[in-house]
């Protein structure tokens, strides 16, 4: 009953240590989506943790033996998000997975769905198509009709999810590329950003290496346009009376960025302490949040493709919502010494209602440290 | 053992994270250079990108040497350095060497080839900080 199915046999053979890579780590460097795989076998463990759930799985080969394979299925609270809940799966539940390989020789694979094997009933699944979206409701506002970013008054809620992953030049066509930015064809790296000779080899070189070294993998904070994208999405907290806006950043490692409105200078990259989130001043254009930041430091990569920076790093974000769930992203990368031109991107964020950022943290999942 | 393990995954986690992405030149490089395995010379580099031009310093202190020039070929990452010193009594001498970055995503980078010196030649290895 315990066993692998189909054609994996004889490449699950060639697995030989335990799976665990870190649930960071860009997908395409984890898993390889050219080879899936299909297993039968009993659940040992569930980690029901952010940012990535996973279930520990005994499988026996076709000579017998028994090995244990962790099998990613996504975070928990997509998956809650989507319907699906931790109970729906107990150990010593005999499962079939169906899924794509971990890269390496390790025992790992993420899950497209699972079933029972006894009842067939599936317990996780893709993500649900989201629900038909109500009708727009208008952008809540402060008593002086200033625009709010955070919850409507009385309410709770939160930015959720980006509509991409991934930082490319407005004016660029479509550019075929994974969710994690990793290009089908190399040689459209012209076409993401306007790049320095220097500034292109390494980002190609990183997307040879299928961003294995992303220092986002090893948690280290996704500073710039990055940590509008990481999972769990982020808040912000307005503190007019301190001339502030807060955003508080559900990835990573629950970090914030203070954005100061109180009218000072935003200063130049060379006077400021270099930070993952850089130095930041804000000011409104009508209802749209306009926010300068200099000062950031070179150990980040600004978008989750690779895309590299300097400490000369100028960004121009513009923060509009357009309605109660919907927030525009605009951002204006100026790096003389990365590219060739300032070069601007963006994307929009989904508002999550009725719930609060939930606890994330990057070393969740990692068994070393346990 | 495993307290041991767990340190070093600890240790390596660190080093890790105190990665420097941005031009893969910039910063302080310490190693040595010389003529055979025993007979090496201190060597500092501190290099900087400005967006056109990367520019440097041989031994930074009362013996420094300003680099005159600096060519970095992103194709194979292979680098040139050339620079003017002087000896002890004054008579200029020629530096130039050409290596190439190794393990270039590595916070501690490598860069390692062949130095020349006046008359003397041999080679150098060069860590990032």
């Amino acid at each position: 009953m315990i066993k692998i199915v189909g054609s994996f046999i004889i490449a699950g053979l060639l697995f030989t240590a335990p799976g665990f890579t870190s649930p960071q780590r860009p997908y395409s460097s984890t898993y390889d989506t050219t080879r899936s795989v299909k297993l039968q076998g009993v659940v040992t463990r569930i980690d029901w943790v952010n940012p990535t759930a996973f279930v520990f799985v005994d499988v026996r080969d076709a000579a017998g033996a028994v090995s244990n394979w962790a099998v990613e299925i996504g975070s928990p609270i997509e998956l809650e998000r989507d319907g699906w809940k931790r109970s729906g799966l107990q150990i010593g539940d005999a499962i079939n997975v169906d899924g794509v390989a971990a890269r390496g020789g390790v025992r790992q694979a993420s899950a497209k769905s699972i079933v029972l094997t006894k009842t067939s009933k599936r317990v996780f699944g893709p993500a649900a198509a989201r629900r038909a979206a109500a009708p727009p409701s208008p952008a809540p506002r402060w008593p002086d009709g200033k625009i709010r970013l955070g919850p409507p008054a009385g309410k709770t809620g939160y930015w959720g999810a980006a509509s991409t992953k991934v930082l490319v030049e407005n004016t660029a066509t479509k550019i075929p590329m994974t969710e994690d930015g990793l290009l089908q064809n190399i040689t459209d790296a012209d076409k993401v950003a306007p790049l320095l000779p220097w500034a292109k080899a390494l980002y190609q070189h990183r997307q040879r290496t299928f961003l294995a070294s992303d220092p986002y993998s090893r948690c280290v904070p996704a500073g710039g346009p990055r940590e509008f994208q990481t999972p769990n999405g982020f808040q912000f907290v307005e503190q007019k009376e301190l001339g502030r806006i807060l955003i508080l950043l559900g990835g990573g490692d629950r970090n914030w960025r203070v954005i100061y409105t109180d009218g000072r200078p935003v200063g130049s990259a060379a006077e400021a302490v270099p930070s993952y989130y850089g130095t930041s001043v804000g000011h409104w254009e009508k209802d749209t949040l306009v926010v300068e930041s200099v000062g950031y430091n070179e150990k980040f990569w600004l978008t989750s493709g690779g895309l590299p920076h300097t400490e000369a790093l100028h960004l121009t974000e513009r923060f509009t919502r357009t309605d109660l769930k919907n927030l525009k992203y605009e951002v204006t990368v100026d790096d003389p010494r990365t590219y060739t031109r300032p070069w601007s991107g963006g994307w929009t964020i989904q508002w999550v209602p009725d719930q609060d950022v939930q606890e994330y943290f990057c070393e969740d999942n990692s068994d070393f440290i346990r | 053992m495993r307290k041991f393990i767990i340190s070093l995954a600890i240790l390596l986690i660190a080093a890790t994270a105190l990665a420097q992405e941005g031009h893969p030149l910039t910063g302080t490089w310490s190693g040595d250079w010389g003529a055979t395995a025993t007979q090496r010379n201190h060597l500092t580099l501190v290099l900087s990108w400005d967006g056109k031009n990367v520019t440097g310093t041989i031994n930074p202190g009362p013996d420094a040497v300003q680099l005159g020039s600096v060519f970095l070929d992103v194709t194979n990452w292979t680098v040139r350095i050339e620079a003017d010193g002087k000896d002890q009594a004054g008579k200029v001498v020629h530096i130039s060497a050409e290596g190439k970055i190794e393990d270039l995503s590595s916070a501690h980078r490598k860069l390692a080839g062949t130095w020349s010196q006046g008359s003397s030649k041999g080679d150098f290895r060069l860590v990032r900080d």
